[in-house]
């Protein structure tokens, strides 16, 4: 009875190791590629240990200049994308989470519709229109374009987050006289602030790796994902790891900053990362 | 009227968000639509767009690869995210760090799990060589050649990136499951296999149901995973139209993405009808 229990203990532990290990080996992959001496990966025997690490690739990236327009312009890109975003939907989901249960369900279906469009049916009207308006390769157009995905994600989390704010809050700073635009800002919005950032973060996150309308809207600049892809095409090996590395890190950090926050309704409203 | 003058603060503050999905989604997808009904040349209102699609062979290996993707790594997801949340619902040494290191793929951009999907199923890579030190093969295999292996190769690269978002909605739903059903259910004598097929699956059903509707949706839309790992062998329904639109095929590339729009609507309306009958979304929020 007691080595029957020991097996399925072992078992159960086994079956940890592979989930653990089918999670982070291409974790590792990319990491080691990127640090390697060309010999010990471009053969048909690649090496799964580091033995040795080599900087030259990384030296290459950041002598090259192409990086810095490409960083600086996803960075901007998404900052901006994240506080529209935030200036939009953040009073839209407070007054959507302060509706009767019937019309608020209606809306957050709707919303969660619009999410169901393929993104290349609308990024192609939209870089019709965007080429008559001169935006193609400007941050304003992907800026524009990237709320289109964002401002229905973030107005999902939000609601919920607002949800949580007892009315009552509102009701005792009515009975002091606070007009409603008044209580909004110096009652309900200071209340929601964590909740407010955590949802500016994913948002940023999503601006910062969005690919689909980058692709449709860049013609000669490119940002961070479409350096990759281009190093892709190309077939830069290293350069692939690389950008790719420098692309991950900050959504490493922040997605696990904010683990403890990421909760089914935020996946409701669809985190990919 | 009623209406206006009880919400007119609200209806103010959700106006500029309605205002900008409406003209930046709801009008372009009407547009996409309507353009997809017009003659490239013409401009008359008929299905030449269609027919001239249905004509190719690649847009219907388009169709037939981005459902195949779909059913193949749902499959995959559903299951073995089933299994990592029903391990993660014990409790063992170690547990948060395991969590974490199954939340992983969650901070790696899409773009990049293909890069590095690329560096284990490349002719050259990883898969190949770990199964040649195995002793399985001798030659190496060309994983992203095309055909059906490559459909296998970005069902893979889909379900490694999206697993913590299902384990985590799946998680959710297990956590939800009061403890007295499984003690009521041991008390009647029930196996573990019966327990996990007559009670948990049953109560699990609306995490189920949000699962697979969020995944089917974005898997039915997958556009960076084939760009990286397939190229222009396999086509899928929005790389397509991707193409279309790079050659300036704008009709064509608004009757793909219609298409697309189809095959989702189509599969929620079937879904709701044979598998849900409408208790999930409901159970939601």
């Amino acid at each position: 009875m007691k080595s029957r229990k020991f097996i399925s203990k072992l078992f159960f532990y086994l079956g940890i190791i592979l989930i653990v290990l089918f999670m982070t080996i291409p974790v590792y992959i990319l990491f080691r590629v990127s640090f390697a001496v060309p010999e010990d990966v471009l053969t048909s025997h690649p090496k799964f240990l580091i033995t040795r690490f080599e900087f030259k690739h990384w030296e290459q990236v950041f002598r090259s200049g192409n990086l810095w327009p490409p960083l600086y312009k996803s960075f901007i890109v998404a900052t901006f994308t994240m506080v529209l975003a935030l200036i939009i939907a953040a009073p839209a989901s407070y007054a959507i989470s302060r509706f009767d249960r019937k019309i608020k369900y209606a809306i957050i279906l709707t919303l969660f519709f619009t999410r169901m469009f393929p993104n290349v049916g609308i990024a192609l009207p939209i870089s019709v229109t965007f080429l008559k308006w001169n935006l193609m390769d400007t941050n304003l157009g992907l800026v524009m374009a990237h709320l289109i995905e964002q401002l229905p994600f973030i107005a999902w989390i939000l609601v919920s987050t607002f949800e949580t704010i007892p009315i009552d809050l509102e009701e005792a700073a009515s009975i002091d006289g606070a007009g409603r635009l008044r209580t909004l800002l110096k009652i309900v919005l200071p209340v929601a602030a964590p909740g407010l950032a955590v949802a500016a973060m994913f948002t940023w996150l999503n601006s910062w790796n969005e690919f689909t309308y980058a692709l449709y809207l860049s013609l000669t600049t490119k940002t961070l994902p479409l350096q990759i892809y281009y190093y892709v095409l190309r077939g830069g090996f290293f350069q692939q790891a690389a950008y790719s590395t420098i692309l991950t890190i900050p959504v490493l950090i922040i997605t696990f900053a904010l683990q403890r926050y990421i909760r089914s309704d935020y996946l409701g409203g669809a985190i990919k990362g | 009227m009623k209406f206006i003058k009880k919400y007119y603060f609200e209806l103010l503050l959700i106006l500029p968000l309605a205002i900008y999905i409406l003209g930046f989604t709801i009008v372009p997808i009407l547009k996409t639509i309507l353009l997809s009904f017009q003659d490239k040349n013409t401009g008359a209102f008929g299905f030449s767009t269609y027919q001239y699609l249905f004509a190719k062979k690649d847009f219907n290996l388009a169709i037939f690869n981005t459902i195949a993707v779909t059913i193949v790594g749902l499959t995959f997801q559903l299951v073995v995210g089933l299994f990592i949340a029903m391990v993660l619902k014990y409790n063992f040494k170690g547990k948060g760090l395991v969590r974490s290191l199954v939340l992983l793929p969650m901070g790696v951009p899409t773009l990049v799990s293909g890069v590095t999907l690329l560096y284990i199923f490349g002719t050259q890579g990883y898969l190949n060589e770990l199964l040649y030190k195995l002793g399985i093969i001798t030659k190496p295999i060309a994983w992203t050649s095309g055909g059906i292996k490559n459909i296998f190769v970005i069902a893979f690269a889909d379900s490694w990136k999206v697993l913590p978002v299902v384990v985590l909605l799946l998680l959710a739903g297990l956590e939800s499951i009061p403890n007295d059903v499984y003690e009521a259910s041991a008390i009647d004598g029930a196996s573990k296999t019966q327990t996990f097929f007559y009670v948990t699956l049953p109560l699990l059903k609306p995490s189920i149901t949000m699962t697979m509707i969020l995944r089917a949706v974005d898997s039915f839309r997958i556009f960076e995973l084939p760009k990286i790992l397939a190229g222009r062998v396999t086509p899928f329904l929005a790389t397509y139209a991707y193409d279309e639109y790079s050659y300036n095929n704008l009709n064509a590339s608004a009757a793909a993405s219609t298409i697309l729009l189809l095959i989702i609507i189509i599969f929620m309306v079937l879904y709701f009808r044979f598998v849900d009958r409408g208790e999930g979304v409901k159970g939601e929020k």
